[in-house]
């Protein structure tokens, strides 16, 4: 009982979603009605709206985690994170009462996400800059010949962005157009192919019931599908 | 062949094939790997493949064991993934990598704090994480609403509240596995200036770099699609990474004639892989 819930329901499930999912991309499914739209499409898209619901129903769960999570950081004053975890209570409550109170687009609401985390997000993401520069000499650190080449190729990548020196070498541009295109599109290539095969591996397993680390790991017995083991 | 016809916005349209124009070699192309993949199932029950070490998925114990020395936590990020996605299967790959260190974790009896971006993923994760600690014996151990962890469904607001735990809690490990942002460089970046010992691994060409040169061990593309697979020990699973390799072969074939075939002046490859 506990493998045919743990196991083979779920797998089940899997299957039925993943090949419906697929028949909808590689093949017009009859009947098809008047707008051309097959059945599988349909079947499709509303497998999405119960996607979309569900995840609305977990964004719940999500909203009692930080409350419960941070309710207990306040209560127990942990030091350097419960100022912290006010504040993020404080901001969501503001949060959900303009949006309710006055909807998503409202001048209000927008007002609230442009000054506060519009502005926040811009700037973490131009803190980048500073994390790529010490990642870069962490990177640029000759240790041994294969550091080395990415040294040099490094160097000849950052002078071809550099403006002025790309004016005033122009064979730069060239040679570190031909870095990028030849150099590392072709093993860039090869990653993307063995990435895909191996995404469809992990589809199949996943849909033969082999892979089920999604549904955590199980016993021998579970995993057989309560055949006790193959 | 069946012929439909149809109106759509007014204008009368013909379908005159079941298979969608433009995908029918994308399909024959599945339905022979995944013939490939069933049969490579088959026989590893017989004679059980070998499988080149991966020495990140390996480093893991030695990962868990490093911060119950040190009594500080392991972090677990599964990066900006969602279920209804084309990142999904990295996600689930991650997914089966957290179902491992939670495992672990549980026996060496170290804490494992899991960032969630997708609140879709919580319960997953959560039911996940609880059997782990069942299996280890110690299921008392397991706080869900602390351990795993909401953090935001915005990307940067994620990264910021992935970098205060990293600043705040200190953990001895980070392991990343998932599909990664802009964020995997901060992540990266601030774990190690804390640091932490770690471990990542995306399928997202553009990330790798950033991870190849900041952490310690690092899964490349196909390797994290392939570590549940090798975490297991199951035969029957590290089979479909052989009939995975045969597909590899198969598409460096077909490379090789394509070149072959285009500079002779031939355009039967393109046209094939466009049908």
């Amino acid at each position: 009982m506990s493998a045919l819930w743990k196991k083979t329901v779920p797998v089940v499930i899997v299957f039925v979603t993943a090949l419906l999912v697929m028949m909808d991309y590689f093949v017009v499914m009859p009947p098809v009605n008047l707008d051309g739209v097959s059945w599988t499409s349909n079947t499709v898209r509303d497998l999405q709206n119960w996607g979309i619901i569900l995840t609305a129903f977990t964004l719940g769960f999500g909203a009692v985690n930080l409350f419960y999570l941070h309710g207990r950081h306040i209560s127990r004053r942990v030091p350097n994170q419960w100022m912290y975890s006010l504040w993020l209570l404080i901001v969501i409550v503001i949060f959900t009462t303009v949006g309710l109170s006055t909807g998503p687009s409202s001048d209000q609401y927008s007002f609230l996400y442009n000054s506060s985390y519009f502005a926040l997000s811009a700037t973490v993401y131009s803190s980048l800059g500073f994390y790529m520069t010490s990642g870069l000499y962490r990177a640029l650190r000759v240790r041994n010949t294969e550091s080395f080449i990415f040294f040099i190729i490094g160097i000849v990548i950052l002078a071809r962005n550099a403006p002025a020196l790309a004016v005033y070498y122009p064979s730069l541009d060239a040679l570190g157009a031909w870095i990028q295109n030849v150099l590392t599109t072709a093993p860039q290539r090869g990653i993307m192919i063995g990435a895909a095969l191996g995404a469809l591996s992990l589809g199949i397993r996943t849909m033969t019931g082999r892979e089920t680390g999604f549904l955590g790991r199980l016993t021998e017995e579970e995993r057989a599908g309560g055949r006790g083991g193959e | 062949m069946i012929t439909y016809i149809l109106q759509k916005n007014k204008e009368m349209k013909k379908i005159t094939s079941f298979l969608v124009s433009g995908r029918i070699f994308a399909l024959g192309s599945l339905i022979v790997f995944w013939i490939l993949v069933l049969y490579n199932m088959e026989t590893a029950k017989k004679s059980v493949p070998t499988f080149r070490k991966l020495a990140g998925l390996d480093a893991i114990p030695e990962m868990v064991g490093r911060a119950a020395e040190m009594n500080r936590p392991v972090h677990f990020t599964t990066g900006l993934g969602s279920l209804t996605e084309t990142v999904a299967p990295q996600l689930v790959a991650g997914l089966a990598v957290l179902a491992y260190v939670s495992e672990i974790s549980a026996n060496y009896g170290v804490k494992i704090i899991y960032s969630v971006y997708q609140a879709q993923v919580m319960p997953i994760a959560t039911e996940l994480m609880r059997e782990a600690y069942i299996k280890a014996g110690k299921p008392e151990e397991f706080h869900s609403e602390e351990q795993v962890r909401y953090l935001s469904g915005e990307q940067f607001a994620y990264a910021s509240a992935v970098q205060g735990i990293a600043e705040r809690e200190r953990p001895a490990a980070n392991i990343m596995v998932g599909p990664f942002y802009a964020e995997s460089m901060l992540f990266a970046e601030t774990f190690q200036r804390i640091g932490s010992i770690q471990l990542a691994g995306t399928a997202r060409g553009y990330q790798i770099p950033f991870f190849a040169v900041i952490c310690d061990y690092v899964l490349i593309a196909e390797e994290i699609y392939a570590a549940g697979a090798y975490l297991s020990e199951d035969p029957v699973q590290v089979g479909t990474i052989r009939g995975q390799d045969f597909g590899k072969i198969a598409a460096l074939i077909l490379m090789i004639i394509g070149v072959l075939l285009t500079m002779a002046g031939s355009n039967f490859i393109v046209s094939l892989l466009g049908m």
